[in-house]
């Protein structure tokens, strides 16, 4: 009993170096299931709201680009508004004797507009905190844009802040497919470089060229369909390969990123439990 | 009691600065330096070694809160805090009953530039393996963890050569 004692004595560094490290590897693993670590992420609110000030301050130096990106889109906003006033124009007629009437599929989409006030882009798994959360109607697997294209899909949700799992993550699998010929694939970052991801499942009878325009395919109910997401910038098969090696060029840049819209897909629960239903049916 | 007062105070800057400024350096998307393990490094030598442990624990969980890799920090600062008396021994030799704080002065130029390469390799390898843990892409594992060593060796001893004794 004695001798046991000394030995507990002797080494109880050596024990409290192993039981600090097991707790340590717990949480590792434990993380996995990342939405019950709300606490002890950055979703936390003393932590965000830290983040949230020091934003405030290199948000300044960031002014001159979202002007410039506002005024852009302000005028493809307001072209696109003639437009479709032309065309409603001409089509009132039909609409007002229509009996069938209801809410078009285009107009189940509302963005709740949200800023980042902290991102990485050199990790390998990378995250980003928006200063928007539950009050704001903000809830787990919706789609995350910028006026580029497609950021990531929201993954913790706090009261006052969220977190989203962007592209650039490997957790993250955004289903997306070709403007031009419609064949769809899954996008997968490789964690080399911010500006880069790979596109997969495109088999080898798909004819490509440089330079086409990839964008989402609305098969996940968290984006709607046709948001840009990149261009082609490479791509490579091999005589034994099934399936071609895209390399695309992502259309946000992540590193400068600072406002983004939460797209709130209002039937979204319905999809979900007509799917699940289906299901288990079959 | 100063001493005291003041790791307290460079514990709160060493976390504050590492999660303000130095996690938003994306240089070559790299580089990305952790220089909070510094804390770890100019504690006293002779300190309890169970209480290095747990500063050294309660350091990588502040840090890995704030950039939301639960417990990848924590395991690696502790991992290195665990070796550092056996690394300072191997480097320095230093009497029985004194208990200076590891410097240039203390220890030798040439002993301190080695026991700060050896700490920051360790630390900074166990932290990339972790994190790529999932994932196997062992050159850039390589890359990122020489060069972000590279850059926090060098940021710390830029910062212990301006310290005045």
């Amino acid at each position: 009993m004695k001798n046991l004692i000394n030995f507990l004595i002797q080494y109880s560094v050596v024990f409290l170096f192993l039981i600090l490290e097991i707790i340590s590897f717990s949480l590792i693993v434990k993380n996995q299931e990342y939405q019950k670590s709300v606490f002890l992420t950055s979703s936390n609110s003393m932590v965000s709201g830290m983040y949230e000030w020091s934003n405030s301050v290199v948000e300044f130096f960031k002014l001159r680009a979202a002007n410039d990106n506002l005024s852009e889109e302000n005028t493809a906003l307001k072209n696109q508004i003639i437009n479709l006033q032309n065309k409603l124009s001409t089509l009132k007629p039909e609409i007002s004797d229509s009996i069938h009437f209801r809410i078009p599929p285009e107009m189940e989409y509302r963005f709740i507009s949200a800023k980042v006030i902290n991102s990485s882009t050199n990790k390998l798994l990378n995250y980003i905190t928006l200063n928007k959360g539950a009050i704001d109607g903000i809830k787990i697997d919706m789609g995350v844009i910028s006026d580029e294209g497609v950021v990531g899909i929201v993954k913790t949700v706090s009261q006052r802040f969220s977190v989203v799992i962007p592209i650039l993550n490997p957790k993250s699998d955004i289903s997306c497919k070709f403007k031009r010929s419609n064949y769809s694939g899954g996008l997968i970052w490789s964690g080399e470089d911010y500006r880069y991801a790979s596109l997969t499942d495109i088999a080898r009878h798909v004819e490509l060229s440089l330079g086409d325009t990839i964008v989402t395919s609305g098969y996940t109910s968290s984006f709607p369909e046709g948001i840009p997401v990149g261009n082609i910038e490479d791509f490579k098969i091999k005589e034994s390969d099934a399936y071609y090696k895209i390399k695309v060029k992502l259309s946000v840049n992540f590193h400068t990123l600072s406002h983004v819209k939460v797209i709130n897909y209002l039937n979204f629960q319905q999809q979900k439990d007509l799917e699940k239903k289906s299901e288990e049916q079959l | 009691m100063p001493t005291v007062l003041q790791n307290i105070f460079s514990f709160i800057f060493l976390v504050l600065f590492q999660v303000l400024v130095l996690n938003n350096i994306q240089f070559l998307g790299y580089i990305n330096p952790y220089l909070y393990i510094l804390f770890i490094l100019t504690l006293p030598v002779q300190m309890p070694r169970w209480f290095l442990l747990v500063l050294a624990f309660i350091l990588g969980l502040s840090i890995d809160i704030f950039s939301n890799t639960l417990g990848m920090h924590a395991f690696a600062t502790v991992f290195v805090a665990f070796f550092r008396n056996g690394i300072v021994k191997l480097f320095t030799n230093i009497e029985e009953g004194n208990n200076p704080t590891p410097s240039f002065y203390t220890f030798g130029v040439s002993g301190y530039v080695k026991y700060i390469v050896v700490m920051v390799l360790i630390h900074h390898a166990t932290l990339f393996t972790l994190e790529a843990f999932s994932f196997v892409h062992f050159w850039i594992l390589i890359t990122k963890i020489l060069l972000s060593s590279l850059v926090t060796i060098l940021l710390i001893l830029g910062i212990q050569s301006i310290k005045t004794k």
